[in-house]
């Protein structure tokens, strides 16, 4: 019954540098790390990122530094001084600046960042090298990544001079027949998510939207899952539809009050416009060696940094200012 | 509704792009600036039942305004009583499957065939000046429909050929371009909006300017133009904005005045005979 082509022929492809996937690998390492047990994850931001985040790892965030994201956890990553780590720079503003200026990251998959003097004289210094993708197609890597298959057909990217630089290959679909564009899975080694609930064996609650927190839950080798709060787990099993990530995906749970700071943790706290627009311009203006000595390694944790550079004021401030509950609390 | 008679080019073009907004449609929309307050303007006074998403998967939501001025996706406000939260990869999808009727966002360069850059200034791999990526815009540009680009009309930005395609237009022009390169059939750019002009495109997929703001003359608009778009046979001349859209805009969306107070963008006159542009004495 076949009518059209019965192999796959790749007609481009992109000369990107990109992590070989390999989904059996993959499952591997599930099987031989990943707890099933019901045990308690829980520990510290420093003991987290510690055991689990290593030199040379790839490294995915949910979110970024200013929305949503695991700001507490970056910060600690800078603070061990990780190296050589490979960011998937998508959805993102400053936190790969960061993380380069820290000198922890050294390649970028770019779905999107802040523009500046920061990642200009990065790139004229080639201290990083940045392979081209968009966020989705980020997504859809990291969705491929935790469907455990190698790559994905995808509908966007096809044309564009991010797919030369990328690990993207354009085939004729044996099915159709038609050009179609596929993308690597991504199968981080760490992950690093910021929610607003989770228990201590890590079921993991988002409230509001996400990025790929669930995708990039499954799809990491390592996960380490921050929270505002830690709540009992009969309150998970009270309303099990709420749970975004399951326990046995992840690897570290941390506790991290103002987790997100300067960013918006939605229902919890507003965010601080400060803050913001501190890093934004530390980054715009290349200054970001004095914010990391300011709110990074100057200071041992992130209870101490709130102390010292926020204070109890506008923490209350900002959980005053929270605009809105609905749908952000159980 | 009353023309206006003191305006900012950029709060026009704002104007410009809610009055394309069509009831009953869907938009993906960039989550932050010209785009967002464009969608909203249009709901609020020309297309009610439009909708929209943003890439962080917020599905046709009512937002608390104003925004916070720097960071609006994955916040309280702007997901305020949406219909649905849900993920990017769940907004990608959508436009995958043909959900979104058009899409709506910023470029920093763009060529004649309606290629978006946003990527790097200058020749990728040598020294360049480095911008963000494409964000959401390639996808947005790929997938949805149809394509609203918002622009300053500004001659190094319209150019022969983009320096990097970050986001696809009809990439080198030829019939079924978009299709070879696997993007979806039907789909690509619609239209160009800058301060002074508004532009579509002819039978061969190269940018055509169709209309121009009162104050200016379509020479000094393709003077602006690095390279010359084609000229419709007749350009239409806009309309300015209302007090009525202005009081919005200034009230409710554009808040902190980010619209007037950006650099190169002139204040608009009415002299009692013709609307003027204040330049600088």
């Amino acid at each position: 019954m076949a009518t059209g082509p019965t192999y796959i022929e790749v007609l481009d492809e992109g000369m990107g540098e990109f992590r070989m996937p390999d989904p059996d690998g993959y499952r591997e390492w599930v099987r031989d790390h990943k707890s099933r047990a019901l045990a308690s994850k829980l520990m510290t931001a420093q003991e987290a990122v510690s055991r689990f985040v290593e030199d040379g790892d790839y490294l995915a965030y949910d979110c970024n530094y200013l929305q949503r994201g695991p700001s507490t956890l970056i910060r600690e990553v800078i603070r061990q001084k990780k190296k050589d780590l490979w960011v998937a720079g998508k959805f993102t503003w400053v936190a790969v600046h960061l993380l380069i200026a820290g000198g922890c990251a050294s390649k970028v998959d770019c779905g999107f960042f802040l523009f500046g003097k920061a990642i200009d004289r990065f790139v004229q210094e080639r201290r990083v090298q940045i392979f081209e993708y968009s966020n989705v197609v980020m997504t859809l890597r990291l969705q491929a990544g935790a469907m455990g298959v190698p790559f994905l057909p995808v509908r966007s990217f096809g044309g564009t001079d991010g797919f030369r630089y990328s690990g993207a290959k354009l085939i004729r679909d044996p099915y159709t027949g038609q050009s179609v564009v596929i993308v690597p899975a991504l199968n981080p080694d760490v992950a690093l998510i910021h929610v607003q609930q989770a228990d201590v064996y890590g079921n993991a609650r988002v409230f509001g939207t996400g990025i790929a927190h669930q995708e990039t839950a499954m799809a990491s080798r390592k996960v380490i899952v921050s929270a505002e709060e830690i709540v009992d787990s009969e309150e998970i099993r009270r309303d099990p539809g709420r749970t975004s990530i399951p326990y046995y995906c992840v690897d570290a749970v941390v506790q991290a009050p103002f987790g997100a700071y300067p960013g918006e943790c939605a229902g919890w706290y507003a965010s601080d416009p400060a803050g913001v627009i501190e890093v934004v311009v530390a980054t715009l203006t290349d200054n970001l060696d004095a914010y990391l000595e300011k709110y990074v390694h100057s200071v041992a944790n992130d209870q101490e940094m709130l102390e010292k550079h926020v204070g109890v004021a506008k923490l209350l401030e900002m959980q005053r200012r929270v605009a809105s509950k609905e749908g952000y609390r159980p | 509704m009353t023309r206006a008679t003191s305006f900012n080019e950029r709060e026009m073009q704002t104007c410009t792009v809610a009055r394309m907004i069509e009831d009953g449609k869907t938009y993906w929309v960039a989550g932050a600036g010209s785009p967002l307050y464009a969608i909203l303007m249009g709901k609020k006074m020309y297309a009610p039942n439009a909708q929209y998403i943003t890439e962080d998967g917020v599905i046709a939501p009512e937002p608390l305004l104003p925004f916070d001025p720097i960071m609006s996706m994955v916040s309280a406000r702007a997901g305020y009583r949406a219909l649905g939260w849900a993920t990017m990869n769940a907004a990608g999808n959508h436009a995958q499957v043909g959900l979104m009727d058009c899409g709506i966002l910023n470029a920093l360069q763009i060529d004649q065939y309606g290629n978006i850059n946003s990527t790097a200034i200058g020749t990728y791999g040598e020294r360049i000046r480095r911008f963000g990526g494409p964000g959401g815009a390639d996808s947005i540009a790929s997938l949805c429909w149809r394509t609203i680009v918002i622009t300053d009309q500004e001659k190094r930005k319209f150019v022969e050929r983009v320096d990097f395609i970050s986001s696809p237009g009809y990439l080198d022009g030829t019939p079924g371009a978009r299709e070879r390169a696997g993007l979806p059939r039907d789909t690509g750019p619609w239209r160009v909006v800058t301060p002074w002009a508004v532009y579509d495109y002819n039978e061969e997929r190269r940018l055509r300017l169709i209309a121009i703001a009162p104050w200016v003359t379509v020479d000094e608009v393709l003077a602006e133009c690095q390279h010359k778009p084609v000229v419709a046979d007749k350009v239409e001349t806009l309309e300015v904005p209302t007090d009525e859209e202005l009081d919005m805009l200034r009230s409710q969306l554009d808040v902190a005045g980010q619209m007037s107070g950006i650099e190169r963008s002139g204040w608009i006159i009415w002299d009692g005979e013709k609307y003027a542009r204040q330049t600088e004495s």
